[in-house]
């Protein structure tokens, strides 16, 4: 609780300091955030791969988009159905491809993504193709359009704080021991009496859910989207900001997301320099800091720190 | 009947490409249990590095020889820094080569940046007439190299030292260590072996086929399909898979839609790996709870 009100004052020191680049800076924190505490979910703590998330922010925007468009529903009305159709998608491809594991889930999981991003391409007349969608209607609030960074701001951190409240209970809660038993040895949780493909399918449910969000507020924010930002690119982005976090721990996903988002600035200035970046350092922090960065530096400066004064009390000897 | 030909010897001619791609992958999954996601990069790479060859000036031979010889080499330098410190997890090793096949990528966008590339053909343009059925003459290059390619693999695997011991190492490791078959070497030489492969594969096929920075990763899902057709780390099978793969996307492309083109190998993959995950010739390892 006391890191959720720290979270809360920084949010308003962020938002009261007037500067526009940081309150856009942390609108898309928080749209990012929500996939990848979705995603931490199911691969930190349940230990399931899977490498097509993007194509769950990207059904959220698209499906509350369309449903906004075209059927003329209410924003908030079209954001709800289209979260919801979401989840139900999740479930159904969890309930597909939880029949494999290991190499095979991750490849049929990429295969998802492709092929939701290739549709998004080739359903010109739904989804306008590579032209995408524009002309969105924003969410709004008694008449007050959240179009704009500081509108978005509250609401968007209110669903990133309210996901992570949701994601801390589960995780303490006995689903969470059993997700994370099931994440250990499935057969052992199996022989104690958990059924391991439902409990994978719901948290597929829930992570698609939260991708869901992230995506559908995101369409609403912009009023403009295209099937460019939601490639497979994305879901590696993803997976960088989990692996960054050290996969479980939602404060530590937080961090990588942040991590990633400001990386992604700094080296905007350099061109396509950030794809190379994000590759090796997916590679290094996989190798040398398994449970994230954060844990890798620490675990650094402690070390040279017990080396600097080894040195330091062989000298005084 | 010619048009059934025409799709037959166009699938056979793919399908080639993806046999050879499927078995970069047999080779280093067997010896190191890790499926390189990045295999498809290799094919990518090495097209892109002939192309910049011969730009370059170098006799196109040449050009191909030390493309597919440099990506070998690349093989070897990723097994060293990037696989060998990760240890046997299998996420972790599938979250690496990820990585390492996204680096890859935008390495190749700064290089060659974003636009598509040709190679020309290695003897000509002009169509060769085959009883009705007209093939450009890189299509035989393509069938011929990738032949020639996988007996000389076969006859490595099976009559040569070296492949003997890459094979002990591949069907138990700890037991051919025993024997004093240095495993290090063998994961390096596998990985040397998926990369040249891999890297003439993507040669062959790119006078053919545009190559550019995002043409690997679609090579490299065609190629796994092929493993899984065929059973995974069996590498008669991934052959047999690739060429069974390219006849079903010709015969699709044709009688259907070009659209569905790219479609029918994930429904294959998809059918594949929920009716029968071990393939049509089985696999080494189960892989089905």
């Amino acid at each position: 609780m006391r890191r959720v009100a720290l979270l809360v004052v920084a949010l308003a020191a962020v938002y009261f300091s007037g500067s526009g680049y940081l309150l856009n800076l942390f609108v898309v924190t928080a749209l990012f955030a929500l996939p990848a505490l979705g995603l931490s979910l199911l691969m930190g703590y349940t230990g399931q791969i899977s490498l097509g998330h993007a194509a769950f922010v990207g059904l959220g925007a698209y499906g509350s988009a369309i449903l906004c468009k075209s059927l003329g529903l209410n924003p908030w009305l079209a954001l709800l159905a289209a979260v919801a159709a979401t989840t139900a998608i999740a479930w159904v491809i969890g309930w597909l491809v939880f029949r494999l594991r290991g190499h095979h889930l991750a490849m049929a999981t990429l295969a998802f993504g492709i092929i939701v991003h290739v549709a998004t391409v080739e359903m010109k007349g739904l989804t306008g193709g590579q032209d995408g969608l524009s002309g969105i209607a924003p969410l709004s609030i008694f008449g007050f359009e959240l179009g704009t960074d500081a509108a978005i701001f509250p609401f968007a951190w209110l669903a990133c704080v309210a996901a992570i409240l949701v994601a801390e209970n589960l995780v303490r809660s006995p689903a969470g021991l059993t997700m994370r038993a099931v994440a250990e040895n499935e057969a052992v949780a199996a022989s104690v009496g958990i059924a391991p493909d439902a409990l994978k399918r719901r948290i597929m449910a829930i992570s698609g859910c939260y991708a869901g969000v992230g995506g559908a507020i995101y369409a609403h924010y912009l009023g403009y989207i295209s099937p460019g930002p939601f490639d497979v690119g994305f879901s590696v982005r993803l997976l960088l900001m989990v692996a960054l976090g050290g996969f479980a721990g939602i404060w530590n996903v937080l961090f990588g997301v942040l991590f990633v988002v400001v990386t992604s600035e700094v080296l905007k200035p350099f061109g396509r320099f950030d794809v190379v970046i994000y590759g090796v350092l997916l590679v290094i922090v996989m190798i040398y800091c398994p449970r994230g960065l954060l844990d890798g530096l620490q675990t650094a400066a402690r070390a040279l720190a017990r080396r600097l004064s080894s040195a330091a009390g062989g000298r005084g000897s | 009947m010619t048009e059934l030909a025409q799709y037959v010897a166009s699938g056979l001619v793919v399908g080639a490409i993806y046999g050879l791609i499927a078995i970069g992958f047999t080779a280093v999954y067997n010896v190191t249990g890790i499926v390189n996601f990045a295999q498809g990069e290799f094919a990518m790479l090495g097209a892109l590095g002939a192309i910049g060859l011969l730009a370059a000036g170098v006799p196109l031979p040449a050009a191909v020889i030390l493309a597919a010889l440099a990506i070998g080499l690349l093989g070897v330098l990723i097994e060293w820094l990037a696989i060998r410190p990760a240890g046997p997890d299998v996420l972790r090793g599938i979250i690496i080569t990820i990585g390492v096949g996204v680096s890859l990528q935008g390495v190749a966008v700064l290089v060659w940046g974003t636009d598509a590339h040709p190679l020309p053909a290695f003897s000509g343009e002009k169509p060769i007439d085959l009883g009705g059925v007209t093939v450009p003459p890189q299509a035989l290059w393509v069938v011929g190299t990738a032949a020639a390619l996988m007996c000389g693999l076969y006859l490595f695997f099976t009559r040569t030292y070296l492949g003997k011991a890459f094979r002990a190492c591949a069907l138990n490791a700890f037991a051919a260590s025993l024997m004093g078959i240095p495993t290090a070497a063998m994961r390096a030489l596998s990985f040397f072996v998926s990369g040249l492969v891999g890297a003439i594969a993507g040669i062959i096929v790119a006078p053919i086929a545009l190559m550019q920075y995002d043409s690997g990763i679609f090579l490299g899902i065609k190629g796994f399909v092929a493993c899984i057709i065929g059973g995974f780390g069996n590498p008669i099978g991934a052959a047999l898979g690739g060429l069974a793969l390219g006849l079903l996307e010709a015969l699709a492309t044709g009688y259907l839609s070009s659209g569905y083109k790219n479609a029918i190998a994930f429904v294959v993959l998809l059918a594949f790996l929920f009716a029968r995950p071990g393939g049509i010739l089985g696999e080494l390892e189960e892989v089905r709870r």
